[in-house]
């Protein structure tokens, strides 16, 4: 057990919510019993239907809420908050308004109080690695939203984080761009062997990305299977996706998110507690 | 809302602005001219219409010209008002009263404001203080300010500082309240210690909310000041208003108007261009 980077074990989340604007509040549980272990330097993807707690577990992974129960360790050490040892990025970009692109990517460097000419030069580099160098001086504004996403992914980079924690990092791209960033991504972790979790829709994304493959099921929100993916997968090659066993993997874990998928339609307009804010981009006063 | 809308300037965003910039790159220097003369011709005609009409009506008799006289008769009293230095003395007594109120409640009523918004305790313990006083209207306050600080300077500036406390202090609490939780968690991810959140990430983006709060301040600051100076003062605006009335001095009393409406104006524009200075990131507003 000592040996895994991030270890989470029964790990429950409870939220109050009301089900009418002013009726009784309840607790619901968006988290339930969620055990894992995560290795160093691995990259582990995680996969499971709408609502079901994978943007709910990212921010306990990063210190942003705590568990209502059970533990979270961090280097055999439990979670007390957020640090610098992990980045985040978020599903809805989180990007500084009043900061153009190459000063949001400045941000972590200037909390840890770099030097300015330091700072710029690196904020430069991680620009250039998601491919925006000629937009450096844009305010998010004027990004698209998968410039936007690229931002926020050069942002969390910047600072040199353990642990990188990414929230459907991909999924506002072309599929183009997605699998340069995907190869990108992948290049990166093999040169600074960070341990890497990585949140997806994509049954794909996920296999070509995942050393394992989590498997999260909704109402609670618990993990259930966790699926090994062979290493030659991982490749980051364009011919992977042709390969029998990509096939074979892919219908795998299809087959056991579809029943999931399944209830979690049937149920969502009558039971969700909360509609799908997670979507939406955020709205700036 | 509503009342930064009716406050004066309309909020027109700044893009019409520089056409002087081009002057070097297009080839006839006079079309730049003209087309910056109907851009402003554009903008300008309804109030051009209605100084005409200032200036015909008393002349053509369709007004008492004793009562309205011509906009011409007013500024020719404007102008015997500089040359005597009666102007003068009166515009610096208000406008340093007001700036003086203004600047204060700036200073003290924001980092007030930032403190309340953002600690839930302070906020719930001034919460039902701040409902009863902003519902005082300031002007109903004025005999208590002159009972207690006479009619000297410091009841006038006191005034203006009540009167801007208010929209400073309810737009800077509503603006630490709206942040999005998202930038906040964000910030907090990289590390940044309370005050770094503090000063990276919540003052910048409450900023455009206090701006408003900033104008609407500015607004309260003239008219609580004229008020204030037409009931107990011996100089000012709003003082040489109410004496040339009394003087049946009307053309004076006019300009003195029109002096509080460049005031107004002048106020506005400044604030204006530091709010578009400060808030150059954001995305333009209006229907496009
Ligand atoms: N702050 C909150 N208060 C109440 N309920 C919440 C809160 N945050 C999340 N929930 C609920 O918890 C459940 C899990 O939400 P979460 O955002 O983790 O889902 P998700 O798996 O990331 O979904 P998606 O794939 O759509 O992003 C949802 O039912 C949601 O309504
Ligand atoms: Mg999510």
């Amino acid at each position: 057990m000592s040996t895994a980077k991030i270890s989470l074990r029964q790990v429950r989340k409870e939220f109050v919510v009301r089900d009418e604007g002013n009726g009784p509040a309840r607790r619901f549980v968006a988290l339930d019993d969620a055990t894992l272990d995560v290795r160093p330097g691995e990259f582990l993807t995680l996969v499971g239907p709408s609502g079901c707690g994978k943007s709910t577990l990212l921010d306990l992974l990063g210190g942003l809420t705590m568990p209502t129960s059970g533990q979270i360790l961090l280097d055999g050490r439990p979670v007390t908050g957020p640090a610098r040892d992990r980045g985040v990025v978020f599903q809805q970009y989180a990007l500084f308004p009043w900061r153009t692109a190459l000063q949001n990517i400045a941000f972590g460097l200037e909390i840890a109080r770099v030097r300015a000419s330091e700072r710029t030069e690196k904020a430069r580099h991680y620009l250039e690695l998601v491919g925006l160098s000629a937009f450096a001086n844009r305010y998010p504004h004027e990004l698209s939203g998968g410039m936007k996403q690229r931002v926020a992914i050069a942002r969390s980079l910047a600072y040199d984080p353990d642990v990188l924690l990414m929230d459907e990092p991909f999924a506002a791209l072309d599929a183009q761009t997605r699998e340069t960033l995907q190869i990108e991504l992948l290049r990166i972790w093999r040169a600074t062997a960070k341990t890497i979790i990585f949140i997806t829709h994509g049954i794909d994304e996920a296999v070509v990305l995942g050393q394992r493959v989590a498997i999260m099921t909704a109402r609670p929100g618990r993990i259930g299977r966790v699926v090994d993916i062979p290493e030659e997968l991982n490749s980051g090659s364009d011919d992977v996706r042709s390969l029998p066993l990509f096939g074979r993997l892919r219908h795998e874990i299809w087959t056991l998110l579809r029943e999931d998928v399944w209830e979690t339609q049937n149920q969502s307009v009558a039971a969700d507690p909360v509609p799908d804010r997670s979507r939406k981009e955020p709205v700036h006063g | 809302m509503d009342s930064l809308e009716t406050s004066g300037l309309p909020l027109i965003p700044r893009r019409s602005r520089p056409l002087s910039r081009y002057a070097g790159l297009k080839p006839g220097t006079t079309t730049v001219l003209q087309r910056w003369l109907a851009g402003w011709l554009r903008r300008s005609w309804l109030v051009l219409v209605l100084l005409s009409l200032w200036e015909i009506a008393p002349q053509a008799g369709w007004i008492d010209s004793t009562f309205l006289p011509p906009l011409s008769d007013v500024l020719a009293a404007g102008w015997g008002l500089a040359l005597n230095g009666q102007l003068y003395d009166n515009v610096t007594a208000s406008l340093f009263r007001m700036l003086s109120g203004f600047a204060i409640a700036v200073v003290l009523i924001i980092p007030l404001g930032l403190a309340i918004g953002r600690y839930a305790r302070l906020g719930e313990a001034c919460n039902q203080l701040i409902e009863v006083l902003r519902n005082t209207a300031p002007l109903a306050l004025l005999p208590v300010f002159i009972l207690l600080l006479g009619i000297g300077e410091v009841a006038k500036v006191t005034m203006v500082f009540y009167s801007c406390a208010w929209p400073l202090l309810l737009n800077t609490i509503a603006a630490v309240k709206q942040v999005d939780p998202l930038l906040i968690k964000s910030g907090r991810t990289m590390g940044a210690t309370p005050v770094q959140l503090f000063t990276r990430v919540i003052l910048p983006a409450a900023s455009p909310t206090i701006f408003v709060g900033i104008r609407l301040a500015s607004a309260s600051a003239v008219l609580v000041l004229v008020a204030s100076e037409m009931v107990g003062a011996k100089a000012g605006l709003g003082y040489m208003i109410i004496y040339d009335q009394y003087s049946f001095l009307i053309p004076q009393m006019y300009f003195g108007i029109l002096a509080i409406t460049a005031i107004g104006l002048l106020l506005n524009y400044t604030l204006e261009a530091i709010e578009g200075r400060a808030t150059r990131w954001k995305a333009p507003q209006g229907n496009v």
